[in-house]
Order: structure tokens, then C-alpha cells, then sequence
């Protein structure tokens, strides 16, 4: 891929799922129902929840629109990062 | 559907880590040099796209759902590159809570492992039926967002079945996580169906199945010629 494509393709489809997101969390489209793994487990067959896990890495943030906006965001450029890296080690180097 | 840790035993955990490194390790094999340098950052994009998908929840009431995008990226990069992009993203989903680190391996044979490879058998006979009474386009988008919605389905009672080892879910349990996600897979088969229609338009290119794919190479990977859907 030439330098010019992922100017004119890859920043802006980030841009935009940054800017989806902004817009889906700070809208409060986002349901914070549990979803249906979480629903069948613990609501309808009353499994206890576990406690005390793992709350993720931005946890020391807080809670609310903002920082899952962040959160979000860097998860983005985080998962497309980490997708350069590792595919471009797996890749052939001439065509 | 990403499960976190302390739900299921330690031994179901440990054993699904062994098969997951497994496939991850068959995958990166599968993949290594086979891949075209610049179709990198399209695959990172990828990442990304579901890493947001995966991040919202969309409301389906008394639950809710999020996409998956095993089956799409499958379509898109075969089966073994798909996996490798949905380990990364289960990765970070796990550094973000949600998922838990020692169940990563029963999240990845789940949404990785199995989605990837039943989601394309599944979307690659489908297409092939398809591209006979339509053009390959919009053969591989209704293939591929049908494909989505039964591996959600099947991946929901894939994770009953391991539920059963909790204590207290039973058969009953089992019924009602496949039933509210036949509903929940309403929305992966429409989100697959948006997000293919955009790249099926901008980037065809990275779709394996169509004609003049960049990464057809990756795609029959089971090298068997019925494996191979640009023929």
C-alpha cells in the first residue's frame, strides 16, 4: 500500500469509527442492558456474578460518557496498531 | 458473549487455552508469507472496525448485543487470518475487562476459532449457491450476513454447552441463551451486512471470495479445491 492510500483510506475510516462511537456513546444509544450471555447467566438462571475480577486497564479512569469515549477511541487505534504490526511481521516483502 | 473469569471451572478455562493456542499457532502458519505486504493496513483497519463494533452494545431488550465479525472478516481474509484478527481484538477486549484473561481461551475457541471456520464453510456454500442467480457483490453480502446470523446462533448454544458446567444453568439456561441470541443476531447479520456493503464498495479488493481479491491466497487455506471460491 502506498503511503498516499493510507492517508486517503486508513486515517479517515479511523477518524470516522472514533467519531461513530463519540457519537453513539455521548448520544446514549449504547444500551447498558447486560448483554444475552450475561442475561441468561445471571438474570435468568441466577448464577452469582463473580466479584473482584479484572476491571480492564483504564479502570483507575473512573466511570462515565467521557471516559468511554477515550477508552474507545485509543481501543481503536490500539486494535489497528497492534493489526499493523502483527500482520506486516507475517507478510512476504516483494510482491 | 465474552465470558470473564470465575464463571466456568478452571479445567474447562485450561483446556480451551490449550486448543485455542493451538489453532492460533495453525493460523499463524497458515498465514505466514502468504500475505501481501500491502494489504496490511486494510487487515489493521479491520481490527479496528470490530474492535468498535465489539465495544457498544446495541439493545435488545431485556438483554443487549454486540457484533461479533468473526464470519465477516472470515469472508473477507479466510478463515486463519479472520481468527488472527478476532485474537487480537479478544486480546484487547480482555485488557479492557471485558472478557476475562484465563477464559480467553474458551472467548477465542468461541468467537475465534469456531465463528471463523463454521461462519466461512458456512458463507463460502452459501455464495457459491448464490452467484448462480446473482452478481458475486451482492451474492457475497446476503451470504455472508446469513452466514453471520446462524454462527451467532450456533456459537450462543456452543456456549450453553460449556455452561453446562455451571452449576444451576442447565438445559433450560442453555434453550434461552440460543433463543435471545437468534434475536440478537438480528443486529450481526444487518451490522455484517452494513459494514461489507462499505468495504465491497470502497476496498473489494480485500473481500476473498470475489473475483481479482489481493488476498485470495489466504482464503483456501484448507487447500481443497472446493475450498476454493473464486473458481
Amino acid at each position: 500500500m502506498e503511503r498516499d492510500e493510507f492517508v486517503r483510506f486508513v486515517i479517515p475510516v479511523v477518524i470516522v469509527l472514533i467519531a461513530i462511537l463519540a457519537v453513539v456513546i455521548l448520544g446514549n444509544l449504547v444500551s447498558s442492558n447486560p448483554d444475552g450471555f450475561e442475561w441468561a447467566l445471571f438474570e435468568f438462571a441466577h448464577v452469582s456474578e463473580p466479584t473482584g475480577g479484572f476491571e480492564g486497564i483504564w479502570a483507575f479512569l473512573g466511570e462515565g460518557p467521557l471516559v468511554e469515549v477515550v477508552a474507545g477511541a485509543l481501543g481503536v487505534i490500539i486494535a489497528l496498531m497492534l493489526g499493523l504490526l502483527l500482520f506486516r511481521a507475517m507478510a512476504r516483502k516483494e510482491r | 458473549m465474552h465470558v470473564p473469569d470465575g464463571v466456568v471451572p478452571l479445567y474447562l478455562q485450561l483446556i480451551l487455552f490449550v486448543v485455542s493456542i493451538a489453532f492460533i499457532v495453525t493460523a499463524v502458519r497458515r498465514v505466514n508469507g502468504r500475505l501481501d505486504e500491502r494489504t496490511v493496513p486494510y487487515i489493521g483497519v479491520l481490527a479496528a472496525v470490530i474492535f468498535a463494533a465489539q465495544f457498544v452494545n446495541f439493545p435488545v431488550p431485556p438483554s443487549s448485543g454486540h457484533l461479533i465479525g468473526s464470519t465477516m472478516v472470515a469472508v473477507m481474509l479466510g478463515p486463519w487470518a479472520g481468527m488472527l484478527v478476532i485474537a487480537l481484538v479478544l486480546f484487547i477486549q480482555a485488557l479492557y475487562g471485558d472478557g476475562g484473561m484465563l477464559t480467553y481461551g474458551l472467548n477465542f475457541f468461541n468467537m475465534g476459532a469456531f465463528s471463523c471456520l463454521f461462519g466461512w464453510l458456512l458463507a463460502l456454500s452459501l455464495f457459491k449457491a448464490l452467484k448462480k442467480r446473482m452478481d458475486e457483490k451482492r451474492a457475497v453480502l446476503v451470504a455472508t450476513s446469513l452466514a453471520s446470523y446462524v454462527t451467532t446462533v450456533v456459537a450462543a448454544f456452543i456456549l450453553g454447552i460449556e455452561l453446562q458446567t455451571v452449576p444451576g444453568f442447565g438445559v433450560a439456561g442453555l434453550l434461552v441463551i440460543t433463543g435471545i441470541h437468534a434475536v440478537i443476531a438480528v443486529g450481526e447479520a444487518v451490522l455484517t451486512f452494513v459494514i461489507m456493503l462499505y468495504f465491497v464498495k470502497a476496498r473489494p479488493q480485500i473481500i476473498s471470495f470475489l473475483s481479482g481479491s489481493e488476498v485470495a491466497e489466504l482464503a483456501p487455506a484448507v487447500d481443497a479445491p472446493w475450498a476454493r471460491p473464486a473458481e
